[in-house]
C-alpha cells in the first residue's frame, strides 16, 4: 500500500498549528515515514494534487474570498478534511473581529491603528480578496475531524497524523482534547 | 426510604432526595452547572436531563424528586444527545471563545462540562451579539460575553447573602443580568462580598486581583481561618509562589459555609502598607536597621532592671488580631512576671466588658448557626450591615423564610430598610429601653423607663408581642453601648435572654478578643512618662489613640509587620508575621477555638511574636509556660470555649 498522501494549508491564523506541527520534533521523520506530505505553506508545492490526496488540513479560519476559495480547493482535492486549531474550528483570535461591522474593522486596521503614519487608507484593488464575516471552515465546506486547541499542542497533532496514516479516526478526548 | 436503579445501580434514599443527589449517593456522575451545593436546586441549564422509564421526556436530574421504584437512565444517546445539544446552545449565545478566557485550561465549568461530552467543535456558531463587560466595581469584573444565565450569582447574593443586588431582566435571548434596577456594578447595592465570584462557573464575573495569575492547578491551596472580626470564617487561602492571589470562603467551614464578606476577601488583596523586613534600633535620634541578636539585647537590657522591682515599669499592649498562643505568652511575661498593672490588649475590653462571668451561668449563647433556626430576631448594639458582616448576611437571608428581624439601633442602618420592625431608640437609652421590654415582657410598669428611649408605647408591644409569639427566638448584641452604662446593658440583655428564654450571640471585636478578655487582658491602655512602652501589634493598624498615648513613654519597643506612625516614633522595632505567615489559634465570637494555619512564608529576617516572646523569656530567664487552653478553659472570664 503507498503512504496515504497528505497537504496542509493555512489561512486567516497565526501560522500557531503550523509550528506546534514542527514542535513534535524528531517524530516528524516518523510521520514522513508514514505519510507523503504533498503541499504545506512549509514546503515548496503550495496547492494539494490536482488528482487529489488522501488528508486534508486547514488550520485558521475563513475571513475572506481568498480563504473560500482554499477551504473549497482543499475540499474538492481530498477525501478527509481536518480543521487544525482553534480558528479553524471556531472561527478563533480573528473572529473577535465579527463583534464589529467589517467598516469598522477595516477602518481600524488600516486608518485608525497608531502605527499607521500618514493618513492611511482601505485597499481597495480589484485584485485583492475580499473580506468577509470570519468563519470556522465547517461553516463553509464540511469538515470530518475538529482538532481544537490554540494550538494542538504537538502530541495531539502527532497522534492525529499517526491514526490517519494507520487508517484509524483519531478520537480526541481526555488529554488530547483542549480549546485554548 | 425510597428504592432507586440508576444506570444498573441500586440505591435505597431518603424521601425527598432529588434524583442528582441519587445518583451522586450512588456514584453516578450527572454533569451540572446551574446546580451548586450551597444553593438550592434551580433547573435553569437542563445540563442534567435524565431518562426516567415511563416518563414522557427527559426530566432534569437536580430539581426531581426521586420517588419509588424510579429507574433511572443517566448515560443513553438520548440523554449524551442532549446535553451536547443544551452545551451547543450556551456556546452559540454568547462569546466563548476559550483562548483568550481566564477561567480557560481547567477552571470553567462549561468548557469542561463540553470536554466531558467529548465535544470538539460546537455545531452551531455563535451569534456575534456584542455584550458589555461591566468594569465598574473595585474588586471583580463582570463580562457579560462569559455569562451563561445559570443564575447561581443571582441565587448566591439572595440565598446566601440576603442582598438582592443581581438579578435577571428580559426573556429568553435577550436575558441580561443586571445590578439592581440596570446601574453599573459599581454604583449598585453591591456590598463587595465576593460570593458571586466565587460561585460563577464561567469566566463571567472575574477577580481583578487573581485574575490570569494562575490556574487552579497552579496554586496553593490553604484551609485555615480569617482573623478579620471574632466570627472565625473559613477561608482557602489561595497562594503561588509565596505570593497571595486570592481568598475563597470555604464552602465547607461550618461557621460560615463559604460566605464571606469584603473585608475577609477583599481588603487583605488590597494592603498597601510597606512590610518592615529588619529589626531597627534609634542611634543618635534615628532608626537604623539593626541585628536580632542586638536588638533583642537592647530590649533585654531596657527591661531586665524593671524586673520583679513591682514599680509597674511597663506598659504593655497586645493584638487581638495575634493568636492565643502570643497572648498567652505576653500575659505570663508581662503580667505574672514583670508584676505589671498595665497588660492589656487593643480592644481594652471594649466588646467583652459586662459579659463577665455571664456566659458560664445560662447555655442560652448560641453559635452562627442559630440565626438560621430562629423565627425571630433582635439585634441591639451591633450594626450587622456594618461588623461581622457575614452574620449579618445569614439575618438578612432569614428573613425571606419568614423570620421576623427587629434592629435596634440609634441611627438609621441599611438593615433597617428589609424588615418593617426597625426601632429607633435614643443614643444612650440602650438600658431603659431593655429594661421596658423587659418589664413589659413581666407584666410590670415600663412606661417611665421607655419614655426616655423615645420608642412609642406601640412599638415597645408590637416588639414585646412578637417576642412572646416567636418559638425560637435570638437577640444578637454587640457592644455598641454608651460607655458610662455598657456592662450594665449587656446584663439587662442577658437577663432578659435569661427570663424569656431567648437565645442570644454577643458579637466580640476582633478575632482573639475573647481570648484576651479571658486571659485578663481587657483594661483600659494607660501610658505614664516614665513607663517603657511595649506594643506587641502584629499587622493591627496602630490607632491614632494608640499613638498619642505612647508619644511620651521613656522608651517604647513595638512587635509590627508595616512600617507605621508608631513604628516611626519607637526606639525598638521588631518585624514580625502577619496574619498569614504565622500559625495559632483563635476563639471565635460563640466560643470555638480554631487553628490558622501558615499559608506564606515570611521574608528572612522576619520572626513571629510567638518566637519573640519566648526568645525574651529566655533572655530575661523568666519561666513561661505553653499551656493556653488551660489558662483559658480555668478562667472565669466569660462563657464556655470548646476545644477543638
Amino acid at each position: 500500500m503507498s503512504k496515504p498522501k497528505v497537504a496542509t494549508d493555512w489561512m486567516a491564523g497565526c501560522a500557531g498549528c503550523h509550528m506546534s506541527l514542527l514542535d513534535m520534533d524528531e517524530r516528524i521523520l516518523q510521520v514522513l515515514d508514514l505519510v507523503d506530505l504533498r503541499s504545506s505553506p512549509i514546503t515548496d508545492l503550495k496547492e494539494p494534487d490536482i488528482n487529489g490526496v488522501d488528508v486534508g488540513i486547514l488550520e485558521g479560519g475563513i475571513n475572506n474570498t481568498a480563504n473560500e476559495h482554499q477551504a473549497k480547493l482543499m475540499r474538492s482535492r481530498c477525501k478527509y478534511l481536518v480543521a487544525l486549531g482553534d480558528c479553524a474550528v471556531f472561527g478563533g483570535v480573528p473572529a473577535m473581529r465579527n463583534f464589529f461591522t467589517l467598516e469598522e474593522t477595516l477602518r481600524r486596521a488600516y486608518i485608525e491603528t497608531e502605527s499607521t503614519d500618514s493618513e492611511g487608507f482601505i485597499p481597495t484593488d480589484p485584485e485583492l480578496a475580499v473580506p468577509t464575516n470570519v468563519r470556522a471552515v465547517h461553516e463553509v465546506v464540511p469538515v470530518d475531524l475538529h482538532v481544537p486547541g490554540c494550538p494542538p499542542d504537538a502530541d495531539v497533532i502527532f497522534y492525529v497524523l499517526a491514526e490517519l496514516a494507520q487508517g484509524r479516526i483519531p478520537d480526541l478526548k481526555g488529554d488530547k482534547l483542549h480549546w485554548h | 426510604m425510597y428504592h432507586l436503579i440508576i444506570d444498573d445501580k441500586e440505591i435505597e434514599v431518603q424521601k425527598g432526595t432529588t434524583v442528582l443527589n441519587a445518583a451522586r449517593l450512588a456514584g453516578v456522575e450527572i454533569p451540572t452547572l446551574c446546580d451548586h451545593p450551597a444553593l438550592e436546586p434551580y433547573g435553569g441549564c437542563r445540563l442534567c436531563l435524565v431518562e426516567i422509564e415511563g416518563a414522557r421526556t427527559l426530566q432534569p436530574a437536580c430539581t426531581l424528586p426521586a420517588s419509588n421504584n424510579m429507574v433511572i437512565h443517566t448515560q443513553t444517546k438520548k440523554v449524551t444527545d442532549a446535553r451536547k445539544f443544551v452545551l451547543s446552545m450556551l456556546f452559540s449565545e454568547r462569546n466563548h471563545f476559550c483562548p483568550y478566557c481566564q477561567v480557560s485550561g481547567g477552571d470553567c465549568e462549561l468548557q469542561n462540562a463540553a470536554y466531558d461530552e467529548e465535544m470538539t467543535h460546537w455545531p452551531l456558531q455563535p451569534n456575534w451579539n456584542h455584550f458589555e463587560v461591566d468594569a465598574s466595581h473595585p474588586y471583580f469584573i463582570l463580562d457579560h460575553n462569559r455569562c451563561i444565565l445559570c443564575r447561581r450569582c443571582v441565587r448566591a447574593c439572595a440565598e446566601l447573602v440576603g442582598n438582592y443586588t443581581l438579578g435577571m431582566e428580559e426573556r429568553g435571548s435577550k436575558t441580561m443580568l443586571t445590578a439592581d434596577l440596570g446601574v453599573p456594578l459599581g454604583s449598585s447595592s453591591c456590598v463587595s462580598c465576593g460570593v458571586c465570584v466565587q460561585i460563577c462557573p464561567t469566566g463571567a464575573l472575574i477577580d481583578r486581583w487573581s485574575a490570569y495569575r494562575g490556574h487552579e492547578t497552579d496554586v496553593q491551596k490553604t484551609d485555615t481561618i480569617c482573623v478579620g472580626c471574632s466570627l472565625g470564617c473559613g477561608i482557602d487561602v489561595i497562594t503561588r509562589n509565596n505570593s497571595l492571589v486570592r481568598i475563597d470562603g470555604d464552602w465547607d467551614a461550618e461557621i460560615n459555609g463559604g460566605v464571606l464578606c469584603e473585608v475577609g476577601r477583599f481588603l487583605p488583596m488590597n494592603d498597601s502598607r510597606q512590610k518592615l523586613v529588619t529589626p531597627l534600633i534609634r542611634r543618635d535620634g534615628s532608626l537604623k536597621a539593626a541585628t536580632w541578636d542586638e536588638a533583642m539585647t537592647a530590649i533585654t537590657d531596657k527591661l531586665h532592671p524593671l524586673l520583679n522591682n513591682n514599680r509597674g515599669g511597663i506598659a504593655a499592649i497586645i493584638s487581638t488580631r495575634l493568636p492565643i498562643e502570643s497572648l498567652h505568652l505576653f500575659k505570663q511575661i508581662f503580667a505574672d512576671n514583670f508584676g505589671s498593672k498595665m497588660v492589656t490588649s487593643t480592644e481594652e475590653g471594649y466588646y467583652t466588658v459586662g459579659f463577665d462571668g455571664a456566659g458560664k451561668q445560662i447555655e442560652q449563647q448560641n453559635g452562627l448557626n442559630a440565626i438560621g433556626e430562629s423565627d425571630l430576631i433582635m439585634t441591639i448594639g451591633v450594626d450587622l450591615s456594618n461588623d461581622h458582616q457575614v452574620a449579618g448576611f445569614f439575618v438578612k437571608r432569614s428573613i425571606e423564610k419568614g423570620t421576623r428581624v427587629i434592629p435596634i439601633h440609634t441611627e438609621k442602618t441599611s438593615m433597617d430598610s428589609l424588615t418593617p420592625y426597625d426601632t429607633l431608640i435614643q443614643k444612650g437609652s440602650e438600658l431603659n429601653f431593655v429594661q421596658a421590654l423587659n418589664a413589659k415582657l413581666n407584666g410590670e410598669p415600663y412606661e417611665e423607663k421607655l419614655s426616655k428611649s423615645n420608642v412609642p408605647v406601640s412599638k415597645l408591644e408590637e416588639i414585646a408581642n412578637l417576642l412572646k409569639q416567636a418559638e425560637n427566638a435570638l437577640i444578637i448584641f454587640g457592644s455598641e453601648f454608651s460607655a458610662k452604662n455598657k456592662p450594665e446593658v449587656v446584663q439587662a440583655i442577658i437577663q432578659l435572654a435569661k427570663n424569656n428564654k431567648i437565645n442570644f450571640i454577643n458579637f466580640k471585636g476582633k478575632a482573639n478578643s475573647y481570648a484576651a478578655a479571658n486571659l485578663g487582658l481587657d483594661s483600659k491602655f494607660v501610658v505614664n512618662n516614665d513607663q517603657v512602652a511595649y506594643l506587641t501589634l502584629g499587622d493591627e493598624e496602630p490607632s491614632q489613640l494608640l499613638l498619642q498615648r505612647v508619644e511620651n513613654a521613656a522608651f517604647t519597643i513595638v512587635h509590627a509587620s508595616y512600617h507605621s506612625a508608631v513604628t516611626a516614633m519607637a526606639d525598638v522595632v521588631l518585624p514580625v508575621t502577619n496574619w498569614l505567615e504565622q500559625d495559632g489559634h483563635y476563639i471565635s465570637a460563640d466560643g470555638i477555638v480554631q487553628k490558622a494555619l501558615v499559608a506564606l512564608q515570611p521574608s528572612v529576617d522576619v520572626r513571629s511574636n510567638q518566637d519573640i516572646l519566648e526568645d525574651l523569656a529566655t533572655r530575661l530567664q523568666i519561666e513561661i509556660d505553653n499551656q493556653w487552653l488551660q489558662s483559658i478553659l480555668q478562667s472565669t472570664a466569660s462563657a464556655e470555649v470548646q476545644p477543638a
